[in-house]
């Protein structure tokens, strides 16, 4: 049946998600952006809470028969109401939250049992911890089969050399889910997936970048320099790239991670811009007058805000849906992130417009403005979302674009 | 819980009309347009179907359906062919009066053959030219002048009037005599050109007792209740266009060869392909959203109501002008359904109201209300 009523659980974790927004991150957010990192004693704090930015296990049921009954799946679903929220108090905040990160739906996706129970349940509440996703080289992005990281097959593991760049909590984390080629002449079949640790010899992150937005939230560089990474670090094992000898398996667990992560970054991209709108349209309530020229422009920008926000949650919802209803959602997972990146700028610069030049000064618009742009950007472009909308558009007759 | 899944139900309902549609109505569409008039056996098997009383109650003889499964079944039929969905018979946009609350008179006119147009003088101000005028009398009202152009104007067997009198004050009527009125002629060349539109001259009409079905706050609730099942029916209407111009220029982009390979491989034509599912997936989204408020009776129906015709009025136009652009020079000529297409869906934004005053309707509510944020 369609419904866009949330389920108990849903509001719940909405309702949850959004008190912690509002009470714990939104206060600190002009202040994090300024350090230019969010302070250690904080994260201490919340993750000793138990709240983490796991993008892979928001829970809600696993599909499994309890008690007779069978149980809808609405992980993916609670992921992106849950991320809507957090991303609403301050996306730079939300993205440094302790926690697998978008390192954690290719380990859930594609590693073996004990890859997962060793990877995924070093996040305690004792000590913070991260995860990290690193794909993107300085000559490869969104185009992940032009990986040039190398994988030299050795006794016993692998020896990695290359350069990620724009890697979230690179630095930081504890594991990196790096992509590199053991055969570059194989193109997207020589592709494996490594899980790459922290104090590896051979692995460093020499660099922090500094940016346009989310200035809070570490993006780092990482090099290996004949890294070494054990068999057992090789994410499915050896056994998921035979069994699937014809398919190009590491190239497959990088384009799944995008089915579960793009989603996940539309709806950050709402929250951002449904906290612009909410910030803007309280201060128009209140400062703009009851009617004439400034009257209308204001109330035909918010109507336009507020139905773009909306198209993109519902792009975004049910690109959630189909991921938890087992069904394909790359073409929804590309819709939703190109709609929602694209008018979550947009609306973060209408309502600057809205602000006047008094925008500029000490209003937290300005900073949802350079923090979205990357929203538009990383998770594959908005040219790279729209390129996939299309080739799964022309399939049916044949045509590759 | 959210979910995007249709009933089985709704899925038979949406795929007896998809082949109405691809069988009946696509391969008529040009013959309707010439002629002015939709074939006689498309509406023999829509009725028989009973696809031409969904919205009436079955105290009508309809089928009295949620607005969710009317809106898919909407939008399969349309996209056999919008023009020549919008000139089937019966009772149409004056069922959704019939739906929205109980009235003996109304329901005694009404069912799924008779004719019934509507006009909607809510916003008589911003008619251009000679102006429908509702005026109060003491045993009643009467009704002078020019109206807008209608649908059904030329086939009608009755006439609901909902909008505002001289005084400001709303009231709707059934006009159930067609001496009563005369059908001037139009020069209609635009689109829709199976609908019947034309425009209904009154000259001193008098509109007296039962035929007078509302006045004042009940009749301005009514009307506002009426014309949110009639956007979202008619959003449903363009999202299926959309959904035809969509599939139709996909399919000729794939097989148009131009520097010898496919077009689609150029990305000023695939991305423009991507933007058009983009923009047709949101119409349909924001439409079921509003069906399935309405459905649920809340209170904020209005609103997503609004929501849902304004985004299918402005996608519909991009979907529809994209087709003909994407199609070239086989785009501007009548061989193609292309054209067509991009006309019908400006006849038919020209006709269910101006997308900026939706826009400024909804945003002077936002900024009135005490709200915070975007409603889930």
């Amino acid at each position: 049946m369609i419904d866009f009523e949330l389920s108990e659980q849903q509001n719940q974790i909405k309702e949850m998600t959004h008190w912690f927004a509002e009470n714990e991150i939104r206060p600190i957010a002009m202040e994090a952006e300024k350090l230019g990192d969010v302070p250690y004693e904080w994260l201490q704090k919340i993750n000793s809470m138990g709240i983490q930015l796991n993008t892979s296990s928001f829970g809600g049921g696993s599909g499994e028969s309890k008690g007779g009954k069978k149980k809808e799946r609405e992980g993916n679903r609670m992921g992106v109401l849950a991320t809507e929220e957090m991303a609403w108090g301050d996306p730079a905040i939300t993205l440094s939250l302790p926690g697998a990160g978008l390192g954690g739906p290719p380990v859930q996706s594609s590693g073996t049992p004990e890859q997962q129970e060793r990877f995924l349940s070093i996040f305690t509440a004792d000590e913070p911890r991260w995860g990290a996703y690193a794909l993107t080289e300085p000559e490869a992005g969104s185009d992940a089969s032009g990986v040039q990281t190398t994988a030299k097959k050795v006794d016993g593991g692998y020896i990695l050399n290359g350069q990620k760049i724009f890697i979230t909590n690179g630095a930081r984390a504890s594991w990196v889910v790096v992509f590199a080629t053991v055969d570059a002449s194989l193109g997207k079949a020589g592709q494996r997936a490594f899980v790459v640790e922290k104090g590896m010899k051979g692995f460093s992150s020499p660099k922090k970048v500094e940016k346009m937005g989310l200035r809070a939230n570490e993006t780092a560089e990482l090099v290996l320099e004949d890294c070494f990474v054990p068999d057992e670090n090789l994410l499915g094992g050896e056994e998921l790239y035979q069994e699937s000898d014809t398919k190009p398996s590491g190239f497959r667990v990088a384009m799944k991670t995008f089915d579960s992560t793009r989603p996940i970054v539309a709806s950050m991209a709402i929250g951002i811009a449904r906290a612009a709108y909410e910030y803007t349209l309280d201060i128009v309530r209140k400062e703009y007058p009851k009617s004439g020229r400034l009257f209308h422009l204001a109330s035909e920008t918010l109507a336009t805000l507020e139905q773009n926000i909306q198209a993109a949650r519902l792009l975004t919802w049910e690109a959630a849906w189909k991921a938890d209803v087992g069904e394909a959602n790359a073409k929804e997972a590309a819709m939703c992130k190109a709609y929602a990146g694209q008018m979550a700028l947009d609306v973060c610069e209408r309502c600057l417009e809205l602000l006047g030049p008094a925008g500029l000064d000490g209003h937290i618009v300005e900073k949802w403005y350079r923090d979205v742009k990357v929203f538009d950007i990383f998770e594959g472009t908005n040219q790279v979302q729209h390129l996939v909308v299309a080739r799964r558009q022309y399939a049916p007759y044949g045509v590759k674009v | 819980m959210i979910s995007f899944q249709p009933t089985d139900e709704e899925k038979e309902f949406s795929n007896v009309a998809a082949k109405v549609a691809s069988d009946k109505i696509r391969p008529a569409a040009h013959d309707c347009e010439q002629n002015r008039e939709v074939a006689t056996d498309i509406k023999d098997e829509l009725a028989n179907l009973g696809f031409l009383s969904l919205e009436l109650p079955e105290s009508n003889g309809g089928l009295e359906l949620p607005l969710i499964t009317q809106a898919q079944i909407m939008t399969s039929l349309s996209y056999g062919d919008l023009g020549t969905v919008q000139g089937l018979p019966g009772a149409n946009d004056a069922a959704s009066f019939a739906r929205s609350k109980e009235n003996a008179q109304l329901q005694a006119k009404l069912d799924g053959e008779q004719t019934t147009a509507f006009i909607d003088v809510t916003d008589a101000d911003l008619s251009l030219g000679e102006a429908l005028q509702i005026n109060k009398q003491s045993s009643g009202y009467s009704i002078n002048g020019l109206s807008q152009p209608v649908r059904h104007a030329t086939s009608a067997a009755s006439i609901i009037i909902a909008g505002k009198d001289a005084d400001g004050e709303a009231v709707v009527l059934l006009l159930d005599n067609q001496n009563n009125w005369d059908v001037t002629d139009a020069d209609i060349r635009l689109g829709l050109l199976a609908a019947g539109i034309g425009r209904f001259s009154f000259g001193q009409t008098e509109v007296e007792g039962d035929n007078i079905l509302a006045s004042g706050e009940e009749a301005e609730k009514w009307i506002r209740a009426a014309r949110s099942r009639i956007y979202i029916l008619q959003a449903a209407k363009e999202v299926g266009l959309m959904h035809a111009a969509l599939d139709y220029a996909t399919g000729y982009t794939a097989e148009r060869r131009a520097f010898g390979q496919s077009i689609a491989g150029f990305q000023g034509v695939s991305f423009r392909i991507a933007q058009m599912a983009i923009e047709t997936r949101i119409a349909n989204h924001l439409l079921w959203e509003a069906a399935v408020k309405a459905d649920a009776e809340e209170t904020d129906t209005w609103q997503y109501a609004l929501q849902a015709i304004n985004r299918a009025h402005q996608a519909v136009r991009y979907v529809t002008d994209s087709a003909v652009q994407l199609l070239g020079g086989h785009g501007f000529v009548q061989e193609y359904p292309a054209e067509k297409w991009a006309r019908d869906a400006l006849a038919q934004v020209t006709l269910y109201g101006r997308e900026t005053d939706f826009l400024s309707q909804r945003g002077e509510e936002i900024l009135q209300s005490e709200k915070k944020g975007v409603t889930t």
